[in-house]
């Protein structure tokens, strides 16, 4: 009998438990709209939504991006014209950060402090900010910098760096998350000699002391970059013809 | 001999039943932490209203992105078609070319925007902070002083002067920025507003300015293609 009680107690208990988080995975779908809680879910949930459909948005650009490449690698088969356009076409690609590329350089790491609850400090300098990651990348092209990434994405020349609450966005609407590391292609010791400067980053750099952001930094043999994950629209600007 | 056997198919239904339920306890458990740690970690501490902003980028990024898929749409075809019919799309490519071109600062270009004139002392971080702001609005070609800008344009504080690229620059600043001027204007008014405690600042609307400067592209040494 001993062993059949305990065996009906193990069923009972796990199906108990079992109910438990029935009902809880349950509580937290969405619950009518006059719930604050419901809201605010929604509200989050539509961000996680619009982040799905950006990457199913943004794989279809990148396999559109393949095929008229290779449309185009035909094309310049076809006459010297053509071919000499493509050259061109490549070479402004590299420029704006739509081509993979590959190098030695600089890989630079920094991720948010420790908060010191400590009332009289409300600095907010045990974060990482946006301005942070601007001046970091600022400062490695200043150095000569070819092509840089900030968390894998491709800083082009109109990507920004902005916030919203607690996250990092870059290249519209990209969050990121920390440790952070931004990765630049160039002459090592150039990327370098501008990271030791002592008169660069000093407000960062005091922080990562004070704080424990870690701000370290190390030379790379090879830095590989993904291309830039969209394509630019000109919706303003005219070329002068 | 039989009710040993009854016994024993009885006992493994119970232990079936009870590896099944733990089978799926353990599945609830973990989809339970896992969709806690993605909204804990992601979005849980912020505010309504950051995430409205967030909604707000998001919408216009994937739009922009929908826009994309359209344009490059519309090439593929014209270029399948040209092949098609035995030549190739030279002027597709060039123009291509020219969109590049504008993009790294290479070609001149006019469109509508802000003329922002600076009289007085700024830092170099006022004035990166200033082009971020105007580029997350939206700005796809810039100025300053007589110099084509883009994100790598480095702009510093040498010697008490403010250099672009290396060039020395002095007061008034004056900063052209083409895109939708709307967008644009926000942005300015921000850094303006920072700025005007001490420094003079004018914001002008341009239904068309001109950017005739360029840039020389940076010669690439150390970056191979392929990853």
């Amino acid at each position: 009998m001993a062993p059949r009680a305990s065996v009906v107690a193990s069923i009972s208990l796990a199906a108990f438990l079992l109910s438990l988080l029935g009902a809880t995975q349950l509580r937290s779908q969405p619950v009518p709209p006059s719930n604050r809680f419901a809201r605010d879910q929604v509200l989050r949930q539509s961000v996680l939504d619009l982040e799905a459909q950006r990457q199913r948005l943004s794989a279809g650009v990148r396999q559109l991006q393949a095929q008229v490449q290779r449309l185009e690698d035909d094309s310049a088969r076809r006459s010297s014209a053509a071919q000499a356009a493509k050259i061109d076409l490549d070479r402004g690609r590299m420029q704006v950060g739509l081509s993979a590329l590959h190098g030695p350089g600089i890989t630079v790491t920094i991720h948010d402090g420790a908060n010191p609850n400590d009332p009289n400090d409300r600095s907010l300098g045990w974060i990482v900010h946006y301005q942070d990651l601007q001046d970091l990348v600022n400062l490695l092209w200043a150095h000569g910098a070819e092509a840089v990434t900030v968390n894998d994405q491709r800083v082009t020349p109109t990507t920004s760096f902005f916030y919203a609450g607690v996250n990092i966005l870059v290249n519209t609407a990209s969050r990121l998350t920390g440790p952070y590391q931004v990765s630049a292609i160039g002459d090592p010791p150039q990327l370098e000699a501008g990271l030791n400067d002592a008169n660069q980053l000093a407000e960062l750099k005091s922080r990562s002391r004070i704080y424990g952001l870690d701000l370290s930094w190390k030379r790379v043999n090879r830095v590989s970059m993904r291309p830039y994950d969209a394509s630019f629209l000109l919706k303003y600007a005219q070329p002068v013809s | 001999m039989l009710s040993r056997s009854v016994d024993r198919t009885a006992r493994a239904q119970r232990i079936f039943a009870v590896s099944l339920i733990a089978l799926v306890l353990g599945f609830l458990m973990v989809v339970q932490i896992r969709s806690q740690a993605r909204v804990d970690e992601s979005l849980a501490n912020q505010d309504n209203t950051s995430i409205a902003l967030l909604i707000n980028d998001l919408n216009r990024g994937n739009s922009d992105l929908l826009q994309q898929t359209v344009t490059l749409g519309q090439r593929q075809e014209a270029l399948r078609q040209a092949l098609a019919s035995g030549g190739s799309d030279t002027a597709a490519l060039n123009h291509e070319v020219t969109v590049l071109g504008v993009v790294s600062g290479t070609v001149p270009v006019h469109g509508p925007g802000l003329e922002i004139r600076i009289q007085g002392s700024v830092q170099d971080f006022e004035l990166q902070d200033a082009l971020n702001d105007l580029r997350n609005a939206g700005a796809e070609a810039f100025s300053l002083n007589g110099y084509r800008l883009i994100a790598s344009t480095p702009i510093a504080l040498k010697d008490g002067a403010l250099t672009v690229d290396d060039h020395r620059i002095s007061s008034p600043y004056v900063l052209r920025v083409i895109g939708d001027p709307e967008r644009l204007q926000t942005a300015a008014d921000i850094s303006a507003s920072s700025l005007q405690t001490r420094v003079q600042v004018s914001i002008d609307r341009k239904t068309d300015l001109a950017i005739t400067e360029v840039l020389t592209p940076r010669p690439l040494i150390y970056a191979q293609l392929g990853s």
